[in-house]
């Protein structure tokens, strides 16, 4: 390996680094502003500049330039520190200093850097430039004469977004950066736009003026909007969560966020359930604890086990629905399902057979990939990014059977529905190390889901996918909590109902909700029990209603679409008289008579893992290690399938849980995506 | 306290301010507060062409101190100062006071606990679903 | 005599337009003779004998040619074509000598672009146009043409080389002239410089190995092979060999474009060739010798400056374009700075941040100057600041905007003071009425 010095240091590093990436290995701190390790280099703001040996005699920008052997590198010379200074002046000359009022203030790079490494004084005595505001949509607030125009965000939205809606126009000191028709950023990750931003010129609309960043107590937790369990950190202050903000998780979402996962945040605090209610008179009316408790226990008890029907939503923990799936186990129920989408996937054919096996991470070393059934830019926007991520590296068939949608890369269009699925049944090994299918639910949330699930496996047997080392098979579910509900068996037992054939009429008696709010209830006509955080179409509809705790306010486990077990913590408290739910269902069973055996989240979490190891491995995804064990024709059930295409069931990105549905960001950049609502700049 | 007036710019003017003011300054006028305010006899280089302007404040040195009127002139907004051309005192305006911030007499928002209100319970920081 | 070249010397012998610019008329002077026999001495002859004959750079860097073409990989590897460039984009203030050259001889360029992509085993030449010169697009144009019907390019052409020849017309910026600028410019992107390295010969326009050349460089390829490597080289002093078009303009009493050997006194060229100095060469108050972009020489260092490379950068100044501009004692210099600090405020691409900011900063103190109303620190404030800008940036330009004022106040300091104390003491400079500025 080379070895450069760096200060008179010697290190060694990998061929192909650059100066920069060098210094920091050796613990020099390089100022940058431009420079963004998953972007591509700029070398535009010249704020790294460093002194480099053998070169020219003048600083060199260490961002764009490649380390050599023997090289001698200078962070600390007199050079560097009157080109950092000068650079920093040239910044500030024309930066409108309004850190009082500016959001970034306390979390800007240009603040700290010009701490470490500006002058004391100012010695620009001309007007300063002042840039018009631009509109990019609801989600960027734009304060343009902040911009320093590193172009990050520009870059941003051309490689990691796949959207050219973002440019730098005019030159000299009128370059502006700007969304050319005053539109809104048409990504689904435009709020990664004011987190890469390094001083205030972006920031983020819905949070703005609400907060800084000292003030808030910061947790970190794990995403529920999808099901791809993206790292997050949630900044609270005293009783509200103010904002979320991606942590790094290379193995999901390196460092980026889909804005329904950031910018739903204020739904928690509207439509909240903060007490129980119970249906008087065919009206709901408030209760106490102990009267919603009667009232169902009551109710339960006077129904017939194999008359009542319990259904888990998308954003429950594991931990509530393995409080309910021992709870209604142990009085005998067989009708539990936690598939309110209707999807065919089912423990029985092997956890492999509804896990993501690639991984996420494996999306980029994967060399063709086919999307079926599944919209990813709008069922788990970070999914795209990596696939676009693995496109623009090039060398790779990417193919989509099913919807025709702009997923910001261009793809073979192979047909719309079953048949042309058909095709590659017998298709034979396809001539790729490693390739993949993305099977949406659009493909297995039908009634004929099993059979098309079946046919998948069988092409994906024939094409090559599941070998030593790979397994290409690749599930990608659309709700937090469905791969934790199938790995404890939170599916009808022998003999019981899926979660459709209980909520048609006639379908159960009582019919017990864990925040399953996506599912049609107009038929049914069972006693309702809704446990959830929102009203939404479940409390709507219920007949008791046990206020829970939403993602924030609880701890809990979720298993990610990869079957990566993930633990989210408690950031506040849960609303009022609301409780975390499995507490709920433990003080529910002392009611029945069925007293679950955990007084405490540990005791139940033990529970757990010895019941269902695999809950027990934090942040460890299987990958392909099964794959011998992976027996595709075993996967679904031939059977007859309708010719109708493959449509995905997110409808609408923005509203696709309670929480979304509750949160005034979503509705207005759901509007705003519809078209319904005329875009203008304010 | 002979060794805080040389140092310290806080306890009244120091001697270096002092000598300046005496040798290049033309005594001006006072202010409601006692503070007294100088203007140079001459202009010099890094004067940016204009005379300069001081105060010397009576007791501890508070920039807040020095009333609106003076403060124009000090800051070179007004080319006369107010002992010549006084401000007109309008009939909305209230007595000049210093930053009180800091002080027991700093103002309190409403319901603050050091002003001795009652904060109402925390109820409304969310917005509760109520069935319709 | 006038001047030192002598007439048979002359490379570009129809510099006036006095003759006809068409392919009869340059092949009567001497253009496309030989060439076929040039080629079949194969490309390492041709890169041989102008790496001897000393060419450097026209463009204003004065890199040697030669060696340039050295750089390009020797192999053409699969899917890399080569690519020649030649940089047509001549909007330095001051300059106009590629101007004449596609104007009244451009059948030298195209015969140069032939014979240096052949050098350079490139079959394709872009050959980047100032927005805008349309006129000249216009003749190189049709004289393509003419070339492309005579078989003298093409493919399957006379000479046995495959080679094409695009004329591209820019959008008239001035960064384009910078190299990487241009390409990203050709390629029709925003004309802003690339980050170095990688660099053209490496990895140039499409990603493809490419070297970038002035058209002065390219259009005296061809005669100097005809000629000799040590005929071009015997001219002007060792390293600075050849004949150079030089543009003088400003007070002297015949502004001209002059074809003149290298290392040719800058007073003997102001005398003989430009009728000297307006009102005799006492007068003459300072030069900037190689077009707006280089510091100023006073006139008592002009007196002994000889227009080379070497010699105008021991006076801290360049040959750059050997565009001389002539300024006497009535020109307003500060005003003039001033100005040409406009210029490059105007014309910075806005990619990095000294660039952007700092000549922005430059031109405006240098207006307060230029009447008078800033304060004397400021003086040593604006070379700090052009120190901060200079060598901070990705392309030249920052340079570029610095030295003009750098050089002002290496020579003209007290001038600057004066104006700052006259304008004090309540006399302000007004332009016209006390001087005039350089037109």
């Amino acid at each position: 390996m080379p070895i450069a010095k760096v200060n008179g240091v010697e290190i060694e590093f990998e061929p192909g680094m650059t100066v920069l990436q060098v210094a920091e290995l050796a613990g020099e701190e390089i100022p940058r502003f431009c420079y963004h390790e998953r972007l591509s280099i700029a070398g535009n703001c010249r704020m790294c500049l460093v002194e480099v040996k053998p070169g020219p005699p003048k600083p060199q920008a260490s961002c764009a330039l490649p380390a050599a052997d023997k090289q001698e590198i200078f962070t600390n010379t007199p050079m560097v520190k009157k080109a950092r200074e000068g650079v920093m002046e040239f910044l500030l000359i024309n930066h409108p200093l309004d850190c009082p009022i500016c959001d970034q203030g306390g979390e800007c790079d240009l603040q700290d850097e010009a701490m470490g490494y500006g002058r004391d004084d100012s010695r620009y005595v001309e007007n300063k430039r002042a840039v018009e505001e631009k509109f990019m949509g609801p989600l960027i607030k734009t304060t343009m004469t902040r911009c320093i125009q590193c172009t990050r965000c520009v870059r941003f939205a051309t490689e990691i977004a796949g959207v050219s809606d973002l440019g730098l126009i005019g030159r000299g000191e009128d370059a502006e950066i700007t969304t050319y028709l005053e539109q809104a950023v048409a990504s689904e990750l435009s709020g990664n736009l004011a987190d890469i931003c390094p001083v205030g010129a972006l920031t983020h609309k819905p949070w703005a003026f609400n907060y800084r960043p000292w003030e808030l107590k910061k947790t970190e937790s794990v995403d529920v909007m999808d099901a791809l369990g993206s790292a997050i950190r949630v900044d609270a202050r005293g009783p509200e969560v103010m904002r979320i903000l991606p942590r790094v998780n290379e193995a999901i979402n390196e460092e980026w966020l889909a804005d329904k996962s950031r910018y739903a945040v204020d739904g928690l605090m509207r439509q909240r359930l903060d007490r129980p209610y119970v249906r008087v008179g065919g009206k709901l009316v408030e209760a106490t604890w102990a009267q919603a408790f009667a009232a169902v226990a009551g109710k339960i008890k006077a129904t017939a086990p194999d008359r009542i029907g319990v259904i888990a939503g998308d954003l429950s923990a594991a931990e509530e629905m393995k409080a309910a799936l021992d709870l209604f186990t142990a009085l005998g129920v067989k009708s539990i399902d936690c598939r309110q989408d209707g999807s065919a996937l089912h423990p029985k054919w092997g956890r492999e057979s509804y896990l993501f096996n690639s991984t996420i991470q494996g999306i980029e070393d994967a060399d063709a990939i086919m999307l079926i059934g599944t919209n990813p830019r709008i069922e788990a926007p970070l999914v795209n990014a990596r696939i676009r991520k693995r496109w623009i590296r090039g060398d790779v068939l990417v193919g989509v059977v099913g919807e025709q949608a702009d997923l910001t890369f261009p793809y073979t269009y192979l047909g719309a529905g079953v048949d042309s699925l058909k095709r590659f049944v017998d298709h034979g090994p396809i001539q790729k190390e490693k390739p993949i299918f993305i099977l949406g639910a659009g493909a297995f949330a039908r009634p004929d889901g099993a059979a098309i699930l079946a046919m998948a496996a069988e092409a994906a047997g024939s094409m090559g996918l599941v070998k030593d080392g790979w397994n290409g098979f690749n599930v990608l579910h659309t709700a937090a909590s469905r791969v934790g509900g199938l790995d404890m068996g939170f599916v009808p037992a022998e003999g019981g109902k899926t979660a459709l054939q209980m909520v048609e009429k006639g379908g159960a008696d009582v019919l017990f909700l864990l925040g399953a709010d996506e599912i049609d209830l107009g038929q049914t006509d069972a006693f309702v029990i809704y446990m959830g955080s929102h009203g939404d179409a479940g409390a709507h509809r219920a007949d008791v209603v046990l206020p829970g705790a939403a993602y924030t306010e609880k701890p809990g486990l979720y298993v990610n679409t990869e079957g990566r077990t993930q633990m989210a913590e408690r950031a506040i408290f849960p609303k009022g008289e609301a409780k975390e739910d499995w507490t709920i269902l433990r003080a529910l069973s002392d009611e029945l008579g069925a007293r679950l055996p955990y007084d405490t989240i540990e005791q139940l979490r033990d529970k757990l893992i010895t019941d269902h190891p695999t809950f027990g491995q934090i942040d460890y995804a299987p990958g392909h290690a099964s794959a011998a064990a992976f027996d595709l024709m075993a996967v679904g059930e031939k059977g007859e399938t309708t010719d109708a295409p493959f449509v995905s069931p997110v409808k609408d990105f923005y509203l696709t849980n309670p929480i979304a549905r509750a949160s005034r960001t979503m509705a207005e950049c759901s509007s705003l995506h519809a078209g319904a609502s005329k875009m203008a700049a304010e | 306290m002979f060794i805080k007036r040389i140092f310290t710019w806080w306890n009244g003017a120091t001697f270096g301010a002092l000598l300046t003011i005496a040798q290049r300054g033309r005594y001006v006028g006072e202010d409601d507060f006692g503070s007294k305010y100088y203007e140079a006899k001459t202009i010099r280089d890094g004067d940016a062409g204009r005379r300069r302007r001081w105060v010397i404040y009576k007791g501890y040195a508070e920039p807040s101190k020095v009333p609106a009127e003076w403060h124009g002139w000090l800051h070179h907004t007004f080319v006369e100062p107010p002992t010549v051309a006084p401000l007109k005192v309008r009939a909305f305006e209230t007595e000049h006071l210093p930053n009180l911030t800091g002080t027991r007499f700093a103002w309190r928002p409403r319901g603050s606990l050091t002003r001795g209100g009652h904060r109402p319970a925390a109820t409304g920081d969310y917005e509760a679903w109520k069935p319709e | 005599m006038v001047g030192i070249l002598e007439d048979k010397d002359r490379i570009f012998l129809n510099l006036y337009g006095f003759h006809d610019w068409s392919l009869e008329a340059a092949k009567k002077r001497g253009a496309w003779n030989a060439t076929p026999d040039m080629i079949a001495l194969g490309r390492d002859w041709v890169t041989g004998q102008i790496k001897n004959s000393g060419l450097r750079g026209r463009g204003g860097a004065g890199f040697g040619t030669g060696l340039k073409w050295t750089f390009m990989p020797k192999e053409v590897k699969e899917g890399k074509p080569h690519y020649l460039v030649v940089n047509a984009d001549e909007s330095e203030p001051g300059t106009c000598k590629d101007r004449e050259i596609m104007r009244h001889d451009p059948h030298l360029l195209i015969e140069g672009c032939l014979l240096a992509s052949f050098a350079m085993q490139a079959h394709t030449c872009f050959v980047y146009l100032r927005g805008e010169y349309v006129r000249e697009r216009e003749i190189l144009e049709m004289a393509v043409k003419e070339a492309y019907e005579a078989k003298l390019i093409g493919k399957g052409n006379i000479h046995g080389w495959d080679f094409d020849l695009v004329v591209h017309h820019g959008a008239g910026a001035y960064i384009c002239g910078e190299e990487t600028a241009l390409l990203e410019s050709l390629e029709g992107k925003k004309g802003q410089p690339r980050l170095k390295p990688p660099f053209p010969a490496g990895a140039g326009v499409y990603g493809c190995p490419t070297t970038v050349n002035n058209v002065e460089s390219i259009a005296v390829v061809g005669t100097i092979l005809r000629r000799g490597a040590d005929w071009f080289a015997g001219f002007g002093r060792p390293n600075n060999t050849g004949t150079k078009l030089m543009c003088i303009s400003g007070h002297v009493n015949k502004p001209c474009n002059v074809e003149e050997a290298m290392s040719i006194p800058m007073k003997q060229l102001l005398e003989e060739h430009c009728g000297g100095i307006r009102g005799g060469w006492g007068n003459l108050k300072a030069v900037i010798p190689g077009g707006s972009s280089v510091r100023m020489i006073p006139a008592h260092e002009a007196e002994t400056a000889l227009m080379d490379f070497d010699s105008l950068s021991a006076l801290k100044s360049g040959l750059g374009t050997a565009a001389v501009i002539v300024m006497d004692q009535s020109t307003d210099l500060i005003r003039a700075i001033a100005r040409i600090s406009y210029f490059y405020k105007h014309e910075s691409c806005g990619q990095c941040t000294p660039c952007r900011e700092g000549t922005g900063w430059m031109w405006r103190v240098m207006e307060r100057m230029a009447s008078g109303q800033a304060d004397p620190k400021e003086i040593d404030m604006l070379l700090e600041v052009t120190t901060q800008v200079e060598g901070h940036t990705i392309c030249a330009l920052g340079d570029a905007a610095a030295w003009p004022i750098q050089g002002l106040f290496r020579h003209f300091r007290p001038e600057v003071e004066a104006r700052i104390a006259s304008y004090r003491s309540g006399k302000p400079h007004v332009q016209g009425v006390t001087l005039v500025a350089a037109e």
